[in-house]
């Protein structure tokens, strides 16, 4: 079980890599979001324990860490915040530049 | 801690410097009365030293000292003893001196109320130095005298020598600086603490360290830099750009000693070593002997008094290294007699340049007649630099060889100290000879130069440093003084020193040797002119300049190289980014590879767990072979929602709520942002997703591959190594009942324990937000505004400035519009092919579309339906899932759907209360006043406090009206605010208005 929820992680990574790397900027906004998802699944899986009951006091039995929920609790809506702000910076130059290739409008730039 | 009151006092002087710069001071005070009138401070400083030397009379020290980390020994503290009053005393006295002098140097010139500023900061920095009771507080006002420095010398910053010569102090004595840093805090570790009391008495501790040599290197370089040790003496001379009384002040008497009193300072915990001896001794005496060798040469009397400079310290490096208390003795009397006579020869040398309009020595001459009274002052200090009897630079000679020829220094070493010392002796002689005779006497050589007498004031303050070199040298064994030196230089020595005071000490070594310097001295300056010529002819063998200069081009050099690694594609870095962090994470990381594969159990709940597993991945590589990126966003929301399931099976309900609506709200960001983009350029981003060399689609994909395996190994080994031991999150599980109430513990960590953070986290989702709008909004409008302007300049219309600000429907609706604007108004209507451009476009939501009544009704019923879910996550979040950012997210996706539906001016006009920046605004302040008013009643920042028990409301069961309860509506706020910006920011770049 372990392996395999490293291993989907891992890939889900590996997807994001790549769509980051396309000259498609749409598809790298899309990788971007796909590797903080991976991440933060990555961030749970630090947690001290295996829990079998949600983080709350009055539930029984092992309680799953709460202390990195917390962080990626957080850690969602910043990165929510943070990928705004690339897609605005993303739209604004495929708006002037009228393409939304990167690799062109690296071109442009020099 | 009446020892911070001379800082005080220097730096009010400052402010009030600056002060006397408004206009309306400036213009009714000369800035000859100000500065008499600021004078008054330094004076006070200096009184106040003198006032305290009683109480050190018996060698002791008084200390000062705040707390600061008390955990790594560090304090900020202040240390008085006798080696520190004596630059003390130097500093704020020569300081008055130059204060008031500098009203007259700059008469005329209100505008140099910047000077004195500069110059009063700069002495409460130098006063910082000497008073600075540890090395911390040390260091920093040591970078202080650096950037007032650099301050001073640019002064004239229209002058390019001038900012050259800043800039090159600077570069040499701020990276000294470092160095110094790193040597200090070397000493500050292995004495156990950053006092001077500390580190005084470790000095065993720290020679024996195998750190010692890396320390004392360090330090050295530290000072040697400030105090223009050879090879970095290279500084002053160019600072000599500065206006006069910086160069009298910093460049003489006060700023080039730092080094030289650190040293002194640092000798009893880092002397008495053969390195100590040969590094300090070695520099000194090159230092001493390239100064007076180079100052013979100089045209410019400014700089043949910055070399003189430059060997004086010299000799005072030189002096530290001999180590032996007569050295300690010629070390205090020297720096005492060189502060007084250079500090009168500088600022004369300001009266010459000031009346004469030159001080270039081929074009002065015989300006004894016209400033007699310059001429005496200038020949008094001028007897007191040659070494001359009556003058306590005699005496300072005299002290000075007979450290040289001191018993304890092998009989090469004196006879190499001693000859070199004379020598220097002979060559500052006749500096001062040819500084005093080429200018004053003989024949005048330029008739264009015309001199008159300064001001009685402005010669009467170089003639006070003048008269007390021969009043000090006159005195019959002044006792107060002569123990007072004793003490100053026990402080430096570490042991008892004796000091006498006496000119004549019947014939001895060093006299025959003074007389042999003298005489040298003499002959080099009867034949100066044939010297100087010869000097002029030999080349510059070494100049450090060249290894100067050599430095930064090889920073340039170095930067040019660096920015052509830049290929300008975000692509490429990130690649080369990934590349490097796998292959250093798996070839160095030395992550342990479980070596057991787990047991493997097929339950019902890990079937479930499997299936999100894969549709997790399987949505998200679908992302990547979907044509259409509309499809592609959908993938991805799907992959998001599973991701969401994993969350939920963890168990994690908090997070998964969140990342349930943050997923939706992402993809209905996303979607907004690609509906607005032109068509045919989202067809064309299509067609270009693949649009790539096999070779390239290759290498990403191996790129990904490498990335991904590396990922799963961390997650393995994260997840094998279960349980692990933890203290965080026991403290929170025990605690969270009881000091926060709440039973969520993910809750109460964010909106408790970890309140301070949560803040901070709003905070930047609302500037994310605002950076959106802003961004967006002003951006559309600059591109407004160029083709409005390239349409203007084409005479097709006359649209004002004015009218640009208009509303943005307004815009739309007029007929001339270049190319640009015309897309953003062609591509809505046409976006789903539906919509007509006679329409009023305030019913219509994006993409120009009518929603049909249904839709419309089905928005107008959702939005109190997400407000009432929202109050309710508030209400009850502390004790199951959910929590503000999900009541925000909500409230946001019903916004979204009223954007969508009726567009962005129909929702505006409807609801009024939906202000993002008030928003932002409300939800930031209202966490604050939520924190400081528990920490007001409990006294810690986002305490615990229950409004509701405490004002005895009756409220409905499990639902308290707590601090956590205020902060989970302010985190509702900031998130609605900022969501709702990026939304009408995403969706309706070309409408959204500024907000009134």
């Amino acid at each position: 079980m372990d392996l395999l929820k490293a291993l989907a992680i891992g890939a889900m990574f590996g997807v994001g890599v790549f769509q980051m790397l396309r000259r498609n900027v749409i598809r790298s906004t899309i990788g971007l979001i796909i590797i903080s998802n991976a991440v933060n699944l990555f961030l749970l899986a630090t947690g001290a324990y295996q829990g079998v009951a949600a983080a709350y006091v009055n539930e029984a039995g092992q309680r799953s860490d709460a202390l990195p929920q917390a962080l990626v609790l957080t850690a969602i809506v910043i990165s929510m915040a943070g990928f705004s702000l690339v897609l605005a910076l993303l739209y604004m130059l495929s708006t002037r530049y009228h393409t939304s290739d990167s690799d062109e409008i690296a071109e442009l730039k020099n | 801690m009446l020892l911070i009151l001379p800082l005080l006092l220097t730096l009010v002087g400052a402010a009030l410097a600056a002060l006397y710069g408004h206009p309306s001071l400036n213009r009714r005070l000369t800035i000859t009365q100000a500065a008499w009138l600021l004078a008054v401070l330094p004076l006070a400083a200096f009184v106040f030293f003198l006032s305290r030397l009683p109480a050190i009379a018996d060698g002791g020290a008084l200390v000062f000292t705040v707390d600061w980390m008390p955990s790594l020994g560090m304090g900020a503290s202040l240390y008085l003893d006798n080696l520190s009053a004596l630059f003390l005393l130097l500093v704020s006295g020569i300081g008055t001196i130059v204060v008031i002098y500098t009203g007259y140097y700059f008469k005329g010139d209100n505008s140099a109320w910047r000077f004195l500023a500069y110059l009063l900061l700069f002495m409460a920095m130098m006063l910082g130095v000497l008073l600075a009771g540890d090395v911390i507080t040390l260091f920093v006002f040591w970078e202080g005298t650096s950037l007032t420095s650099f301050l001073l010398i640019a002064y004239k910053y229209k002058d390019e020598a001038a900012r050259r010569g800043a800039f090159k102090s600077l570069f040499i004595t701020g990276g000294g600086g470092i160095a110094l840093l790193a040597g200090l805090l070397f000493v500050g570790s292995v004495a156990g603490g950053t006092d001077y009391v500390t580190i005084l008495r470790s000095g065993d501790l720290l020679r024996a360290s195998p750190l010692y040599s890396v320390m004392l290197g360090l330090i050295a370089f530290g000072a040697f830099t400030k105090s223009a040790q050879a090879p970095a003496h290279i500084w002053l001379p160019d600072a000599m750009s500065a206006p006069t009384p910086a160069s009298a002040y910093l460049h003489s008497a006060t700023m080039v000693k730092a080094g030289v009193y650190l040293l002194a300072r640092l000798n009893p915990a880092l002397g008495l070593t053969e390195t100590w001896f040969w590094l300090l001794t070695g520099f000194g005496l090159v230092t001493m002997l390239t100064g007076a060798y180079l100052g013979l040469k100089q045209h410019d009397l400014k700089a043949l008094l910055a070399y003189s400079t430059v060997s004086q310290l010299g000799v005072l490096v030189m002096l530290i290294g001999n180590d032996t208390s007569a050295a300690f003795k010629a070390l205090v009397i020297s720096v005492v007699a060189h502060a007084l006579y250079k500090s009168a020869l500088f600022l004369t040398v300001g009266i010459v340049d000031h009346e004469a309009g030159t001080r270039d020595l081929r074009r002065l001459g015989g300006l004894r007649r016209a400033m007699p009274w310059t001429c005496r002052v200038a020949m008094v200090a001028a007897l007191s630099m040659a070494g001359l009897p009556p003058m306590f630079g005699f005496l300072a000679k005299e002290t000075l060889l007979a450290a040289v020829m001191h018993p304890t220094i092998s009989p090469a070493g004196i006879a190499l100290l001693a000859a070199a010392t004379v020598l220097a002796g002979a060559l500052i002689l006749a500096q001062a000879g040819t500084l005093i005779w080429d200018t004053f006497f003989g024949r005048p050589r330029d008739p264009h130069v015309h001199a008159h007498e300064a001001p009685r004031w402005m010669i009467a303050m170089p003639a006070i440093p003048a008269l007390l070199s021969l009043a000090f040298g006159l005195l019959p064994e002044p006792e107060g003084m002569a123990v007072f030196f004793a003490n100053a230089a026990a402080a430096a020595y570490g042991d008892k020193v004796k000091v006498s005071l006496a000119l004549w000490a019947g014939i001895t070594p060093p006299l025959i040797l003074s007389i042999v310097a003298v005489s040298l001295g003499l002959a080099l300056w009867a034949s100066r002119g044939r010297v100087r010529a010869l000097q002029q002819r030999l080349p510059e063998s070494i100049s450090f300049n060249a290894l100067h200069t050599a430095a930064l081009g090889l920073l340039d050099r170095g930067a040019y190289l660096a920015t052509r690694t830049q290929a300008g594609q975000l692509r490429r870095y990130l690649a080369a980014m990934l590349v490097s962090v796998t292959a250093l994470m798996l070839l160095f990381g030395r992550v342990p590879l479980p070596t057991t594969v787990p047991p493997f159990t097929l339950d019902e709940l890990s079937i479930l767990r499997i299936f999100t597993l894969v549709l997790a991945t399987a949505a998200a590589a679908l992302s990547i072979f979907l044509r259409r990126d509309f499809n592609a966003i959908l993938a991805l929301g799907a992959s998001g929602l599973s991701v969401a399931v994993i969350m939920v099976l963890e168990p994690a309900p908090d997070v998964a709520l969140v990342q349930v609506v943050v997923d939706i709200l992402s993809v209905v960001i996303l979607v907004l942002a690609l509906s607005a983009l032109p068509r045919a350029q989202r067809r064309r981003a299509w067609e270009l997703t693949f649009l790539q060399s096999r070779w390239g689609l290759i290498r990403d994909g191996l790129i990904a591959v490498a990335a991904g395996a590396a990922i799963t190994i961390l997650t393995l080994v994260a997840l094998t190594s279960r349980p692990r031991p933890s203290i965080v999150t026991p403290f929170y599980e025990a605690n969270a009942k009881t000091l926060t109430g709440a039973a969520d513990i993910v809750g109460a960590i964010v909106v408790d324990f970890r309140g301070f953070d949560t803040l901070i986290e709003i905070a930047v989702f609302g500037l994310a937000g605002i950076g959106v709008y802003t961004l967006l909004r002003y951006a559309t409008r600059r591109e407004w505004r160029i083709s409005e302007s390239a349409s203007q300049r084409m005479g097709q219309g006359r649209i004002s400035e004015g009218r640009i600000s208009e509303s943005a429907s307004q815009r739309m609706g007029e007929p001339r519009h270049s190319p640009f604007a015309r897309s953003l108004i062609r591509h809505s209507p046409h976006e789903y092919g539906l919509g007509d451009e006679s329409h009023d476009r305030s019913i219509m939501g994006i993409g120009g579309t009518q929603a049909s009544p249904f839709v419309r009704a089905l928005a107008r019923v959702l939005l109190p339906v997400t407000l009432i879910l929202a109050a309710v996550q508030m209400m009850y979040g502390h004790d199951q899932a959910g929590d503000g950012f999900t009541a925000g997210v909500i409230i946001s996706l019903a916004i979204a759907f009223w954007y969508v539906v009726f567009g962005y001016e129909e929702t505006r006009r409807q609801l009024p209360w939906l202000r993002p920046f008030s928003l932002v605004g409300a939800g930031l302040l209202l966490v604050i006043a939520d924190a400081v008013i528990s920490a007001a009643v409990k006294g810690a920042f986002f305490a615990h406090l229950d409004y509701g028990k405490m004002l005895g409301l009756s409220l409905p069961r499990g639902f308290g009206l707590t601090t956590s309860f205020i902060f989970e509506v302010a985190i509702c706020l900031t998130v609605l605010g900022g969501a709702s910006m990026v939304l009408a920011a995403l969706g309706h770049p070309q409408d959204v208005q500024v907000e009134r």
